[in-house]
């Protein structure tokens, strides 16, 4: 009894083993791919000079890569003997020489990560680590000799298989200082200001929105002059006119994925004056409610004053970081966060090649001032 | 040979008049935005909003000494000239502690004026440099450093008489490793004499993990603020570079795809946005525009020690006139900073 018990769990090793191996390889690839580089390994390739590191960490990948298929193809009939025997042997060693790689690691550099599962393996190497790789050595010289694995018969058998599983499981992830890394990435909630938010996705949002669809018939162009982010709201500008008055429209746009806090504002082009909403001909109202499309220079009208305050969401974020916390002049004063007027040409600056977004040129006019940023000789 | 051409190109990003064109512009448009949806702001924020005020705090002068004599120093910048009064109590410094009258003509100088006395030399700094960035090549005494993708790749050798004193702080003088040191210019390279910091222990492309931040990030980040050569910055610019550009348009350093390394966990601005940055160890403070990204300070978990121990991590990279309006001595490297952002 106790032997077909022992010969059940070495049995089971093979398919662990080989799922150990194949996601160790599968998470180093995936860090490869991320990073883009072989050179920005971890773990034990931080033993070797520069210049070894790259094809170490291939050997390495490809090792694991190979022990596991091997495991599971010459785990049945197909590798009865010496194939079989030979690959569990290949997998010992490698289990051997990663415990003793460790240990070295640990000793030489004891705030590098073991690299074992790539990414999630940036923990410095501890006594968990060096376990687990030991007990999988183990584990590989316990399945050395066994003889060809047979399916288990449904029912008792099955269940005890899955028991073996699941005992053996639970031993790994105590040993496995990776799981709790990946438990807390599982439940991390990025701060809106570290948010990765493609320009893309802001500006697919604000052509939704319904800021955009009362705006967009003073627009003159179907891209941004301006585009750039601050902390949690992104910022758009786009060139607009009414009657002959050159304005533009500024839209701040919250930072989360789905329907986003947007705010707007014109403003004058020439004098930086923050100006009153024209009310939309009835005529564009309709038409522009029903697609947002660019209006062309010179068709605003410049009629009434709207007293609509330009807002999209009534849930606008709280909190000390955006433009409802924001300092800066009064609206209509013309000047700069600093008390200095900004000149017309700073509202006529091309725009920011980094976008990928043709740029709007206008000549700023001979009075402006290029240099508004404080220099040295104004202290 | 170490070849120090490299694939330099300046870009957009590169700090010049166009980024103070837009810097400016954005701030303006911002508090259009801001004030349209709130009414009027606070008025106590606008005060701290303020840039340096004029009269309470150093001003930089650089350029190149014309000449030079026991009580005046003249300093050309283009076809303008500037004559600075020496009196008993400046110091200088060219490598090491220097007499000012000993600045020679033809050194490029930077001098910090007194507050009170805007004539008055208070201290010369004449030829220093810095190199801070990755090791990519080595051949004997001589390093080639990579800077960025926006600034030129830089020489830099270790003469015998400094060797031990940067090899203490900087152990791994090999490619794949950080570099920082001060010293003198000379034609086409840098000649080191001061460590800047301590070397991190690990190359570049195994960086730390950051902790991860949940919740508001803190209006206040504590770290390190070092300062950097000019390259396309008009002379004395008060600005700052900071580490965490918005990814959307950021540094040109930033690779495709993936997040960019980072030590410090800092929120995302852009170009134009405005911070206040603080020198604890001077307890001065002043308002600064980011005028460019720091994408080599984000590679550093180090720590500046000129006045206790800061917290990891470099949160601002500063252009000389700012280290030097906000107290800092360019031989120390760094001082002790925080920096409040958004106000």
């Amino acid at each position: 009894m106790l032997g077909h018990a022992v010969l059940e769990i070495r049995e089971a090793q093979v398919p662990l083993l080989s799922a150990m191996l194949l996601g160790g390889c599968a998470a180093k690839l995936a860090r490869i791919l991320r990073v883009g580089s072989m050179d920005a390994g971890l773990g034990p390739t931080a033993l070797f000079p520069l210049r070894l590191r790259r094809p170490v960490a291939i050997t390495t990948c490809a090792v694991e890569f190979a022990c596991g298929v091997a495991l599971i193809v010459t785990a049945g009939g197909l590798g009865r003997g010496g194939p079989a025997t030979a690959v569990r042997l290949a997998t010992s060693l490698l289990f051997l020489v990663a415990t003793c790689a460790l240990i070295e690691l640990r000793t030489s550099h004891p705030e590098t990560g073991c690299g074992c599962f790539g990414e999630f393996s940036r923990a410095p190497v501890s006594g968990r680590t060096l376990a687990r790789s030991a007990f999988f050595a183990a584990a590989a010289l316990g399945t050395i000799g066994l003889p060809p694995l047979r399916a288990p018969h449904p029912g008792a058998d099955a269940a005890r298989l899955l028991g073996i599983f699941a005992i053996e499981l639970a031993v790994i992830a105590l040993l496995s200082p990776e799981l709790g890394e990946a438990l807390t990435r599982l439940g991390y909630s990025e701060p809106c200001e570290l948010r990765r938010l493609p320009t893309v996705r802001t500006l697919a949002a604000l052509r939704r929105s319904s800021q955009w669809r009362k705006r967009a018939w003073l627009i003159t162009t179907e891209v941004p002059v301006d585009m750039w982010r601050e902390l949690c709201w992104r910022y758009v500008v786009f060139p607009a006119r009414i009657g002959d008055r050159a304005t533009e429209i500024i839209f701040a746009v919250y930072l989360r994925p789905h329907r986003p806090v947007i705010n707007s504002a014109l403003v004058d082009s020439a004098t930086g004056e923050v100006l009153a909403w024209p009310a939309a001909p009835a005529r564009r109202r309709r038409l522009f409610a029903a697609k947002p499309l660019w209006a062309g220079p010179g068709s605003a009208g410049a009629g009434g004053v709207s007293a609509d305050a330009g807002s999209d969401s009534a849930s606008a974020p709280r909190g000390g970081h955006g433009p409802a916390s924001g300092t800066g002049p009064g609206p209509g004063s013309g000047l700069g966060p600093g008390g200095r007027r900004i000149p017309a040409g700073m509202l006529s600056a091309p725009s920011d090649p980094g976008y990928h977004i043709p740029t709007v040129m206008r000549e700023p006019p001979a009075h402006s001032s290029p240099d508004d940023l404080p220099f040295s000789s104004d202290l | 040979m170490l070849d120090v051409q490299g694939d330099f190109r300046c870009c957009d990003r590169c700090t010049g008049n166009a980024t103070a064109v837009r810097a400016s512009r954005r701030r303006m448009l911002k508090a259009a935005v801001r004030t349209t949806h709130d009414g009027s702001s606070d008025p106590e924020a606008d005060q701290a909003a303020d840039f340096p005020t004029p009269g309470k705090l150093p001003r930089a002068v650089t350029g190149t000494v014309r000449d030079v004599s026991p009580h005046v120093l003249v300093i050309g910048n283009g076809a303008s000239e500037t004559r600075i009064a020496l009196t008993s109590d400046a110091t200088a410094w060219r490598g090491a502690p220097l007499d000012p009258s000993g600045v020679q003509p033809g050194d490029q100088a930077v001098v910090r004026l007194r507050p009170s006395q805007r004539s008055v030399a208070d201290r010369i700094w004449a030829n220093i440099g810095r190199v801070t960035g990755v090791i990519i090549e080595r051949e004997a005494d001589s390093l080639l450093v990579d800077e960025g993708k926006t600034k030129p790749r830089q020489l830099v050798t270790i003469p015998g008489a400094a060797s031990g004193r940067v090899q203490v702080r900087f152990p791994n003088l090999e490619p794949g490793y950080l570099l920082d040191v001060i010293g003198v210019r000379r034609p086409g390279e840098l000649e080191a004499r001061i460590p800047a910091t301590s070397q991190p222990a690990y190359p570049v492309d195994q960086m730390p993990t950051p902790p991860m931040v949940t919740g508001r990030v803190p209006a206040a980040i504590s770290g390190s603020a070092t300062w950097h050569e000019p390259v396309d910055e008009p002379p004395g610019l008060l600005g700052v570079s900071y580490p965490a550009l918005d990814p959307g348009s950021g540094c040109a350093e930033d690779p495709v795809g993936s997040v960019a390394p980072q030590f410090v966990r800092m929120p995302y601005l852009a170009v134009g946005s405005v911070l206040q940055v603080s020198n604890d160890c001077a307890k001065s403070s002043c308002t600064l525009s980011v005028t460019g990204c720091a994408a080599i300070a984000r590679l550093f978990n180090d720590r500046c020690v000129t006045c206790g121990t800061s917290p990891r991590g470099r949160i601002a990279d500063l252009t000389q006139a700012s280290f030097i309006a906000l107290g800092g001595e360019l031989e120390r490297g760094c001082f002790n900073a925080t920096i409040t952002i958004g106000r």
